[in-house]
């Protein structure tokens, strides 16, 4: 069966103005922002719960996600990034750019990618946690509110992401 | 006027979780419209090839704050029920640093992870996967760090208040700065592309 | 205008969309509302005409008996009074703390002080910042101990009155005060002790929507 080729991206200004009009609904009717990595930060606190209940109390990092007599998992970031994964679907299925594969440059293995993928994220998870936020919750969401802190995340994010972008150019370039 | 809605109690926390799932619905279509599924474009935003994360991110950002500030300004929302996270200094910047090079590294963020994972992506899969042990890994060593990861703090804090300079003034000073963000990114990107064309 | 908008591509549009809004930013002013406030005086004095505004002792009492968990309490008194006593379920908010407390502008909010006359401030300053379900406790915690606490009853109660006095009595005893008999003069007020607080803590203002955990809403 012949795939259907992938439609161009969005105007990158429109696909902005989108997203930021999401972001001002959150704020409208919620009073919040968005987020990621504390639905993350929910989910292992979830399964830890079951097995290791007195660990995760006894954990701040861990014990912030408990709710009073609810799972952790009935969090509004949790359902929030669920949300995400049926939109970006949603999305990526009406513009056909649904497609099983390990994106990487072309001079490096998918083996090596994958490694770099998952330092990467590991390395996300502890920033994330330090700052309280990814760029989605902090980024975006302090952005736009003019958050101080939020801002000076952003800026060191782009300072570490250029910092390293050299020695990682293998993996992309 | 009654919003943020949820503040006003104009809804209770069952529905607030269908907004939330609502919400994150409006937020992945529009990362994935903007290209945020593909770990290889949002990489090369950190080589000067594509510069789509600055435009996305800084369009969103723009669109949201002069939403909040004129909504608030003819009363229609209290922008003091909207949840401000406090500010930890020095956490923030070196969780900053750490994300950025997690970024360029695995080549998505959290978010646009999902996006990755829900179209396809392999390395984003596992790349998610590495964000819970990174989580993980933190929340274990937590104790050892906790000290570090409360300090600086600054509590609620917007650049207003820092800088000391009218809020209205700053609003107009970061459409200034993402305009000419904008422009300079049209050029680059144009320079880029000869340059790539030349070789 | 418009022929120049016309020219300009989309992107162009968009900037220039955006740089008027950032411009007028600069004339608008804060976009907070901090302390200011209006008030809709009709409307607050039909309230009051209906007495909507107000809800007695006796019924909260009942309502704290039967286990309703659809509203809150505030006690308004300095913290050394309320730690010496307070209405069960009540939580210590100082006039000055409400508007960044944790309430709701919709929840059911019962004011009490010593009498009337601060609920009824404070209920002035939470109607006009636009909490509806904000009600003062009529005669405040006075009434509380002559109605509640302390009820009067009389030694020689009609068959009819039994009944009323027998539920007045249950209701006082709940709350660990004692019925006192009516003797006619003040005398027995001097002697009543406030009952040490037996009741069980508030529980997370049960459903009322608001956990008394700091809610994180962050990333």
């Amino acid at each position: 069966m012949e795939a259907k080729p992938a439609q161009p991206y969005w105007n990158p200004y429109v696909a902005g103005v989108g997203l930021g009009l999401v972001l001002l609904a959150s704020f409208v009717v919620m009073g919040r922002g968005l987020g990621a990595s504390g639905a993350v930060a929910s989910t292992i606190t979830a399964g830890l719960n079951t097995v290791a209940p007195g660990h995760v109390a006894a954990n701040p990092a861990y014990a912030e996600y408990l709710k009073d007599g609810a799972s952790p998992l009935k969090d509004w970031l949790v359902f929030e990034v669920l949300g995400v994964f049926v939109g970006g679907y949603l999305s990526g299925m009406l513009a056909h750019r649904v497609t099983r594969v390990v994106e990487r440059g072309p001079h490096i293995t998918a083996g090596k990618r994958l490694m770099f993928a998952f330092i990467g994220g590991a390395l996300m998870g502890v920033g994330a946690k330090l700052a309280r936020g990814c760029t989605s919750g902090q980024a975006l969401t302090g952005g736009a509110l003019l958050n101080a802190g939020s801002w000076a995340f952003m800026i060191m994010v782009f300072a570490g992401a250029y910092a390293l972008a050299y020695f990682m150019r293998r993996q992309w370039l | 006027m009654m919003a943020p809605f949820f503040k006003y109690a104009l809804f209770g926390e069952n529905i607030s979780l269908v907004v939330a799932f609502l919400v994150g619905i409006g937020f992945g279509f529009f990362l994935e419209r903007a290209g945020f599924g593909s770990s290889r474009k949002l990489a090369a935003q950190f080589y000067f090839t594509d510069l789509t994360v600055f435009k996305v991110m800084f369009t969103a950002i723009v669109t949201a704050m002069l939403g909040v500030y004129w909504l608030s300004v003819f009363g229609f929302m209290d922008l003091s029920l909207v949840y401000l996270t406090p500010t930890f200094l020095a956490p923030q910047m070196v969780g900053g640093l750490i994300l950025g090079a997690g970024f360029v590294v695995g080549g998505y963020c959290p978010g646009t992870a999902c996006v990755g994972i829900a179209t396809g992506r392999i390395d984003a899969l596992v790349l998610f996967v590495g964000i819970f042990a990174g989580v993980f890994g933190f929340s274990e060593l937590y104790p050892r760090v906790s000290g570090f990861y409360m300090s600086t703090s600054m509590g609620q804090l917007t650049l207003p208040q820092v800088t000391h300079l009218p809020y209205g003034l700053l609003v107009f000073a970061v459409v200034l700065m993402a305009l000419g963000g904008f422009i300079g990114a049209e050029w680059v990107e144009k320079r880029m592309a000869a340059r790539k064309v030349e070789a | 205008m418009a022929e120049f908008m016309k020219k300009l591509t989309l992107n162009g549009r968009l900037a220039v969309v955006a740089l008027l809004l950032g411009f007028a930013a600069l004339f608008a002013g804060s976009p907070y509302h901090g302390a200011g406030a209006s008030v809709n005086t009709k409307e607050l004095a039909l309230v009051m005409a209906t007495g909507a505004d107000q809800v007695g002792v006796t019924t909260l009492a009942d309502w704290i008996i039967q286990g309703k968990s659809n509203f809150r309490v505030v006690d308004l008194r300095k913290e050394a009074a309320y730690q010496e006593y307070h209405i069960p379920p009540a939580e210590n908010i100082p006039v000055a703390g409400l508007a960044q407390s944790s309430l709701l502008h919709n929840e059911k909010v019962i004011l009490y002080a010593d009498d009337g006359a601060r609920a009824a401030q404070a209920w002035m300053l939470l109607r006009a910042k636009g909490y509806q379900g904000v009600y003062i406790l009529r005669g405040g915690l006075e009434a509380w101990k002559d109605s509640v606490l302390f009820p009067r009853i009389p030694g020689n109660p009609t068959p009819a009155q039994l009944v009323e006095f027998a539920r007045t009595r249950e209701v006082s005893k709940f709350f660990g005060g004692t019925p006192q008999a009516l003797a006619g003069d003040s005398a027995s007020t001097s002697q009543v002790v406030m009952p040490r607080l037996a009741m069980p803590a508030p529980q997370a203002a049960g459903g009322a929507g608001a956990p008394k955990k700091k809610k994180k809403e962050g990333c």
